[in-house]
């Protein structure tokens, strides 16, 4: 496969773990303007677990995902009384708070004569898990579909089941939510952290593939792109937020020609995009509609 | 007297500040909404000015005349395709990241207008003086006044006109507003032009006193006025306006006594506090509204 | 087996609810009537959990609820509806009236439930395709699902014509079940009449009254 193509599917797949880490947060009636801090810390655990620490790729991931999602826990239990624009805010501090730990953490070891560690605001060089592995960018590309894969067949289970609505009903109407015997907190706190861990173990596989990560990539213009292509893509489904990371990596980068302008006519065209589909393409209606009239099909 | 001259210079900034934080509550406070494209009509705005320079030869007045229009200009645009559209209460996140589009869109304009990383911009000539041991910059003295005066200027427009009437009463209850007669639909776009004539004035302040405008301007003034507006409140016009100037004050101090790398997180760190500990800022504005049902969030 | 006693309730200094006490034994009806701004309102949240009182205590089979959360009295099986019936606007009917139920047994119930009001029809519609006598049995139906001790109706009549309303109420003599505890806060006295045992008035600065007593103003 070309080398370019593959590249561009892998920041695409990697991308679309952020985005899906919005949209679990989007589900529960908030946003948050910090997913890339736990995609940051993701990235820096499994950077550490293996390049550090040498510890086989499954750990590091998973190392990863559960560094965010403790960040994420942590962030949700501080801000359990704020919402709306105040959570908002809040996770927005947060993320950058993290950010300047980040610029600050310096433990560099020298392995095989290479410096490797956190190393402040150079951040985090010689992250060499996929030349020690002989990965070619396709061959990554196959190992993080897959994952991103698996990921969405345990969030499609999870849209099936009563605890998908039940986060829903908590976005939409947590008063409702509460008459049918729902915590809005707990689903807050649960979807805050599962949305951590997404964007943990998708923030390991960027180190990996990267193999150079710095605080500056995980600023709030990443998070922002995230938030922007579930919002676009639409809440109704795990789709949505795929859908989104596609028309904007996947169809812009085929607009190379028009590769200057292309921030203005994108920009423009999703502002009015929503303005037809304010709830983004895959609505939580649309969905809804299409899987009643699917049921009833045969009547 | 180090104190003191620090204190100056923060309060100096911080009334720049204090325009930003009160753009973003207008439309918080009376529209509910955030503008994410508050930056970038800034950057847009002085981008034109910069660019227009050359062609109209206006020197420093000019570009404090266009950057005000282009930013009013580019202000209403974003109210009239990202916020007008979607003004019912649940469309609050759609029309967010609407404008987040168009803060991208803006900024690649801005880009294209201004190529290089940084380009100058001139200020108003103006004598700096001494007052006893403090150093004043008269330009920075200017600004203060203007922004002073604009500040007052608002207020006797909200508090004093009938329209400003019209706007608190939409922004308290726009059911209410809606009955009496206020025609509520073109009160975005009243709003959206206030705060970006206020922006437009904030923008070109701080641009002169700095002497340059870089791409990352845009990021920089929507944090600093969300900032403002946190810290003093949200919604809370009067708090924008303290947490702007306290905003700038505890900036200039920090980065006095830590330098300017943890300046900034000074300020975050800041914000993250009052909103875990008083998240209604220092007015104390109500984040509850308390509904016949049961006690809402806002 | 629910109780309410000597609840207390001000806003801003001025007190709404003053010492009001309520006993509800199981399957019984219960009716409260009053003028507009009494506090029938403020008295349903508190009773339901989604306020707190200032004074008093709430209780269900020796187990006080006074200052949990909402959601652990609706586990308790205290359920209510609401006066502008709430249902999610971008979930089916029937996606919503499954959530309510749970349990198989549940599930059962709700079906069953469904089929003999004839909601089946208005399962794959949205909330905001339903005409409102519709909505108001099936936001009965979904208090009903998992068989709760105490049901709440706020204003139940408020958007139906007669004939709807006495529809409704037939609805409920029908469907509520031997071991419910029902309590209408309505200001339509025909209505209660015909689906309460008892009706009390709530007066200002009186608590609840029997019906008939004289009114002070």
């Amino acid at each position: 496969m070309d080398i370019y193509l593959a590249s561009v599917l892998t920041n695409m797949t990697l991308i679309a773990f952020l985005a899906l880490s919005a949209y679990l947060v989007l589900v529960v009636g908030e946003v948050s303007f910090g997913q890339q801090a736990f995609f940051g810390i993701g990235a820096y655990i499994t950077a550490s677990a293996t390049a550090l620490a040498g510890a086989h790729i499954f750990w590091g991931l998973l190392a990863g995902a559960i560094g965010g999602a403790s960040c994420a826990l942590l962030l949700g239990l501080l801000t359990i009384r704020l919402s709306g624009l105040y959570f908002a805010i809040s996770t927005l501090c947060f993320a950058e708070l993290l950010r300047f730990f980040l610029l600050q953490l310096r433990f560099t070891q020298s392995i095989d004569g290479r410096v490797i560690g956190p190393d402040g605001p150079e951040g985090f060089s010689n992250i060499r898990w996929i030349f020690e592995n002989h990965y070619e960018v396709a061959d990554f590309l196959i190992l993080a579909v897959t994952c991103l894969i698996i990921l969405l067949i345990g969030l499609f289970s999870l849209e099936r089941s009563p605890i998908m609505l039940g986060a829903r009903m908590v976005g939409n109407d947590p008063i409702l939510a509460q008459s049918q015997g729902l915590s809005p907190t707990r689903y807050r706190l649960s979807f805050i952290a599962l949305s951590g861990a997404v964007a943990g173990f998708g923030g390991g596989l960027f180190a990996l593939f990267n193999t150079h990560i710095e605080p500056a990539m995980f600023g709030v213009m990443l998070g922002l792109h995230g938030l922007a292509y579930a919002v676009i893509g639409g809440l109704g489904s795990v789709i949505g937020p795929l859908l989104g990371v596609f028309l904007d990596i996947g169809l812009l980068e085929s607009i190379r020609p028009l590769a200057a302008y292309r921030m203005i006519i994108f920009g423009g065209l999703v502002a009015l995009l929503l303005v037809f589909r304010p709830e983004g393409i895959i609505s939580p209606r649309l969905v809804s509609r299409l899987k009643s009239l699917w049921r009833n099909r045969h009547v | 007297m180090d104190m003191l001259q620090t204190s100056i210079d923060g309060l100096m900034v911080g009334s720049t500040y204090a325009l930003l934080g009160l753009s973003f509550a207008l439309v918080f406070g009376i529209l509910r909404r955030i503008n994410l494209a508050f930056g970038a009509c800034l950057l847009f705005g002085a981008s034109v000015a910069i660019y227009l320079e050359p062609i109209l030869g206006w020197g420093a007045w000019g570009l404090f005349l266009v950057t005000i229009v282009g930013v009013a200009l580019a202000s209403v645009y974003v109210e009239r395709l990202c916020f007008a559209p979607h003004s019912k209460r649940h469309g609050a996140v759609t029309a967010m990241v609407a404008s987040f589009a168009v803060w991208m869109q803006l900024d690649e304009i801005s880009s294209q207008l201004l190529p290089q990383r940084t380009h100058a911009f001139q200020g108003i000539e103006m004598p700096n003086f001494w007052w006893g041991e403090i150093f004043v910059r008269g330009d920075q003295l200017l600004h203060f006044v203007i922004a002073l005066v604009s500040i007052v200027v608002l207020y006797l427009l909200l508090y004093k006109t009938r329209l400003g009437l019209l706007i608190r009463a939409t922004a308290d209850s726009p059911e209410t507003a809606h009955l009496l007669g206020a025609r509520v639909p073109w009160l975005g776009f009243i709003i959206f032009l206030l705060a970006g004539i206020l922006g437009g004035l904030a923008a070109f302040m701080i641009l002169s006193a700095d002497g340059y405008v870089t791409p990352l301007f845009g990021l920089w003034s929507t944090f600093k006025g969300l900032i403002a507006m946190i810290i003093g409140g949200v919604g809370s016009l009067m708090g924008a306006v303290i947490g702007g100037l306290i905003l700038g004050l505890v900036e200039t101090h920090a980065g006095a006594v830590l330098g300017a790398e943890f300046r900034d997180m000074v300020t975050f760190g800041m914000v993250f506090l009052v909103l875990i500990i008083r998240p209604g800022g220092l007015m104390g504005v109500k984040i509850y509204r308390t509904d016949t049902l049961a006690q809402e969030r806002v | 087996m629910y109780s309410l006693q000597g609840i207390g309730k001000s806003f801003g200094g001025i007190d709404v609810l003053k010492d009001i006490s309520l006993t509800l034994k199981p399957g019984q009806r219960l009716g409260i009537t009053g003028a507009n701004g009494v506090g029938k309102s403020t008295l349903i949240n508190i009773a339901t959990g989604f306020l707190k009182p200032d004074s008093g205590y709430i209780q269900l089979n020796q187990k006080t609820l006074t200052h949990q959360p909402a959601w652990a009295f609706a586990q308790a099986g205290i359920q209510r509806t609401f006066q502008n019936t709430r249902f999610l606007t971008s979930a089916t009917l029937g996606e919503q009236l499954l959530l309510a139920a749970r349990a198989p047994a549940s599930k059962r119930r709700v079906a069953k439930l469904i089929e003999l009001s004839g909601l089946r029809a208005s399962l794959h519609l949205f909330p905001d395709e339903i005409p409102l006598p519709v909505l108001r049995k099936a936001e009965v139906i979904r208090g009903l699902a998992a068989s709760p001790e105490v049901l709440f109706l706020d204003e139940p009549s408020a958007g139906l014509t007669a004939s709807e309303l006495e529809q409704f109420g037939l609805f409920l003599q029908q469907f509520l079940g031997q071991k419910t505890a029902l309590v209408v806060v309505e200001h339509r006295v025909d209505f209660m009449d015909m689906v309460t045992d008892s009706v009390v008035q709530m007066q200002h600065n009186r608590g609840l009254v029997e019906r008939g007593v004289d009114v002070k103003t």
